[in-house]
């Protein structure tokens, strides 16, 4: 026995397989084909995140994750109307940042970010798979001229698609046919909610239901004629965002010292209950120590044969207050005390109602849809309510609701991080591997970044 | 031995999707690494101050000593569920070390003295990595120091037991999620008691027997320091400096071994070690300061592990002798609560050695060992955190014995 001989044997063992590598992952596209794959949707699939479709920000969008991903399947570079401005297309974007309130108090919060904007009249000038348009609805995917530079400034076409759109009469349907597309994505409905959502259900209307399944079956309908296989994926209840959670029905605590106030606020509206009282109505306003509910304006009480002044109250628990209610007002201008605050910052009862049975019967036709044309589907719904209700927990990141450190909304609190943007895509690619029995990859969602704290 | 080490190829080569066990280091001896790491039942010298304090008193010479130490070359591959995307460890090396001394006291009474390093761990994986808001990096490290008495009952038995004095340090990094840099940095020492005991039993010429319990020495940190890196912002949320406490538990180990002398040269010994992990329940940090925010309960879920061990070795010469073995470590962490942290895969492991004598007193050991970690998809559920792993390590070790 040499030793040398003893010593070689062992360094060739150790040498064979000193570094271990995984190869367990096998990328496939199994029945679908992602040579060219289209994204059509609203602003949660164009990239739009802290009140602006702004550059940064704009590859984190769910869809452009998975245009990236498809990349290894067989899927041709994935293109976006890149936005070259970090302030967005239109005013808007915000930042976190110290703000100092009325009272002189300085918290951290998000302030507004200005800077020089990319315009929408900068048409990009090259094709681009993201189709995503910021503000659409359902019908505005099937209109023509919803790209005309010329009708932007009336309101009458969408600045954000007359960046990229072909020509100007294309409509974003026509476009993603046009694109000859072998697979799609269709996530669309939300903002035939929340455009009157985020209007406190003033000044927008939702969509009727069975408009929204007619539009959704030609939509469909004309994409899979293409021979096209795709994804589609439902609505969330909008109030999973943290756009209707963030303030509380009763922000208004006074303390022993305010003993006071609460008595001049119960005398100021001892006419108020007395009146409800003479109308046989349940209304009454009433003050005390602690945490109060505010005090709101709503025209819906003149149904009641109500006048003006009589038509206000206090706002219920399971009523919403939106998040773009003006704090300083709340502190300094005695809103939700002396002065109701105004319809377009609450959601009422009736109107989350609403909105509530419109995004089920939006959800079942996509359901519906999704089963008749045989097209993966992914439950968003299902997963905003997760978060919403228990959290959701990935790679060490809890994902909730809560505003600014609940990982999940942007500073916008309706449009999503960049973090949960890749938890989205993930869900996406799920459902899509198994539908289609593909491999694609999923994304490690803890390299994208969360909210920027300064 | 040609003979030998072909058997272990082939065994190992079968048993490449089996595969260390927690952060226990049991590289207490080289003669013992080339063994198998199998000691209980052997007289190997002093050695026996850590692998069993009963077998002390029956030490032939009056004096013994040895020194040592191996060095733990180790990477571990990681893909993230779901994704074709890896991650590797760059580990340093480690570096576990021994002193033994023991000294006859009279026919009956041996006094002996260690200081070694049975327990340690450091595993760095790339700061932006998919599990960076677990764990970047960590280095674990305890030194033990033993003073030791064993006694001779009759001519057969010997008994003995160790007090130990146990030094330790932990220093760990993860990320926050507060932006690019922001982390936390752990830090903190300690020091504990524990004891060994050993009984040994010598059967008859051939056939000897052991028996080894060390207790669980329980580190309990208190006044760790904990550095936040964080936005400007945050600072007045989250203290930039701060203390915590936490406790890790070395667990306790039985260990139960026989050793065969089939002839004049050759030497078998099979050995079966109890490692009682069943006491890593949970690893908890408590701050100090914004306590309410910032500790944190994180289960670990151990359970006790049976490490079965074979070892031989064979006299080639006077000057020369070869050693080999092999055991199966099954893994005491949870399936489901896996931390990259320790990334204890059921690790399946062969060992060599060689020992040259130049003079009848002195002895030159050498071993090496191969382990190889069998692949396995594990989740830390807390976190939601799981992937596929798999670890190859290599140890090399050298140490010196000497007697008179």
């Amino acid at each position: 026995m040499n030793i040398k001989y003893f010593f070689y044997l062992a360094l060739a063992l150790g040498l064979i397989s000193c570094e271990p590598e995984i190869t367990d992952f096998t990328p496939d596209k199994g029945e679908a084909d992602f040579t060219r794959y289209v994204a059509i949707g609203n602003s949660l699939t164009a990239g739009f995140a802290d009140g602006a479709l702004y550059q940064s920000a704009q590859p984190y969008s769910w869809a452009n994750i998975l245009g990236k991903q498809m990349e290894s399947v067989g899927g041709q570079e994935f293109v976006y109307p890149e936005v070259e401005s970090e302030f967005g297309v239109l005013p808007g974007k915000r930042k976190l940042g110290y703000s100092t309130s009325c009272v002189g108090s300085t918290s951290l919060a998000p302030v507004p970010d200005e800077g020089v904007l990319d315009p929408f009249s900068r048409h990009v000038g090259y094709p681009v798979h993201n189709l995503g348009v910021p503000g659409a609805k359902l019908v505005h995917l099937l209109a023509n001229g919803y790209g005309n530079p010329a009708l932007v400034p009336q309101g009458l076409a969408s600045p954000y698609f007359a960046r990229f759109a072909a020509t100007p009469e294309i409509s974003v349907l026509e476009q993603a046919i046009s694109m000859t597309p072998t697979f799609f994505s269709v996530w669309i409905g939300s903002n035939d909610v929340l455009g009157y959502a985020v209007a406190g259900g003033d000044g927008d209307a939702i969509t009727p239901s069975a408009d929204f399944e007619t539009y959704y079956q030609v939509l469909l309908q004309s994409l899979v004629a293409t021979g096209a296989k795709g994804v589609v994926a439902n609505i969330p209840d909008i109030e999973t965002a943290a756009f209707f959670n963030t303030i509380p029905y009763n922000p208004i605590v006074l303390g022993e010292e305010q003993a006071v106030i609460v008595d001049q606020l119960n005398s100021g509206y001892a006419a108020y209950n007395a009146a409800m009282e003479q109308f046989g109505l349940p209304y009454r306003i009433e003050f005390s120590l602690g945490a109060n509910a505010m005090v709101i304006a709503d025209p819906a009480m003149g149904a009641l044969g109500l006048p003006a002044e009589l038509q206000i109250r206090q706002i219920a628990e399971n009523e919403r207050v939106l998040l773009t209610l003006p704090q300083d007002s709340l502190q300094c201008a005695n809103w939700g005390t002396m002065k109701p605050i105004p319809p377009q910052f609450i959601l009422t009862e009736s109107e989350l109602n609403s909105i509530a049975v419109a995004t089920a019967n939006y959800n079942a036709t996509i359901q519906q849809a999704a089963e008749d044309f045989g097209l993966a589907f992914v439950d968003v719904n299902k997963l905003m309510n997760e978060v919403a209700e228990s959290g959701l927990r990935v790679d060490g990141i809890l994902f909730t609701q809560s505003f600014v450190t609940g990982n999940t909304f942007s500073l916008d609190g309706i449009h999503l991080t960049a973090q949960a943007n890749a938890v989205l895509a993930n869900y996406f690619i799920d459902a899509i591997n198994q539908t289609y029995g593909a491999n694609i990859s999923q994304v490690a969602v803890s390299s994208y970044p969360g909210i920027a704290f300064p | 031995m040609k003979k030998i080490t072909l058997l272990l190829v082939s065994s190992f080569l079968l048993a490449m999707d089996l595969l260390a066990g927690g952060y226990q280091v049991r590289l207490q001896g080289n003669k013992q690494n080339g063994m198998g790491l199998v000691g209980t039942s052997l007289r190997l010298g002093s050695s026996s101050v850590f692998y069993n304090p009963g077998a002390l008193s029956l030490m032939p010479n009056q004096f013994h000593f040895e020194v040592g130490g191996s060095a733990i070359l180790s990477h571990v591959d990681f893909q993230l569920a779901g994704t074709n995307s890896n991650w590797q460890t760059d580990n340093p090396m480690g570096t576990p070390f021994y002193f033994y001394g023991a000294a006859k006291l009279n026919d009956w009474m041996t006094l002996g003295l260690g200081i070694y390093t049975p327990y340690g761990s450091s595993a760095k994986w790339d700061d932006d990595w998919a599990g960076k808001f677990l764990i970047q990096n960590i280095s674990l490290q305890a030194i033990f120091f033993q003073p030791t008495l064993s006694v001779k009952i009759g001519d057969k038995l010997g008994l003995g037991a160790g007090f130990v004095y146990a030094m330790g340090d932990v220093e760990l990094n993860k990320a926050l999620n507060y932006g690019a840099d922001a982390s936390v940095n752990l830090n903190g020492s300690t020091n504990a008691y524990g004891f060994n005991l050993g009984a040994y039993y010598q059967a008859s010429e051939q056939l000897s027997i052991g028996l080894n319990y060390r207790s669980n020495v329980s580190m309990s940190m208190e006044g760790g320091t904990a550095s936040f890196i964080i936005p400007q912002s945050l600072s007045t949320t989250i203290p930039t400096a701060n203390r915590f406490s936490a406790e890790l538990p070395l667990p306790a180990n039985l260990d139960f071994g026989i050793a065969y002398q089939v002839n004049s040269r050759l030497l078998l010994a099979v050995e079966l070690d109890w490692v009682m992990w069943g006491a890593y329940e949970s690893l908890d940090f408590t701050f100090e300061e914004q306590g309410d925010l910032l500790n944190s309960v994180n289960p670990r879920e151990f359970s006790d592990s049976y490490i079965p061990r074979i070892g031989g070795e064979y006299t080639v010469s006077e000057s020369f002798t070869v050693r080999a073995g092999m055991y199966y470590d099954r893994s005491p962490s949870n399936e489901d609560y896996f931390t990259p942290e320790t990334v204890s895969l059921n690790t399946f492991a062969y060992t060599l050695g060689f020992s040259y004598r130049p003079t009848s007193s002195l002895s030159i050991d050498a071993s090496f060992i191969q382990l190889f970690g069998g692949k396995a998809e594990r989740t830390y559920q807390p976190d939601n955190f799981g992937g596929t792993y798999q670890a190859n390590t290599i140890i090399p070790g050298m140490g010196v014995s000497f007697h008179f």
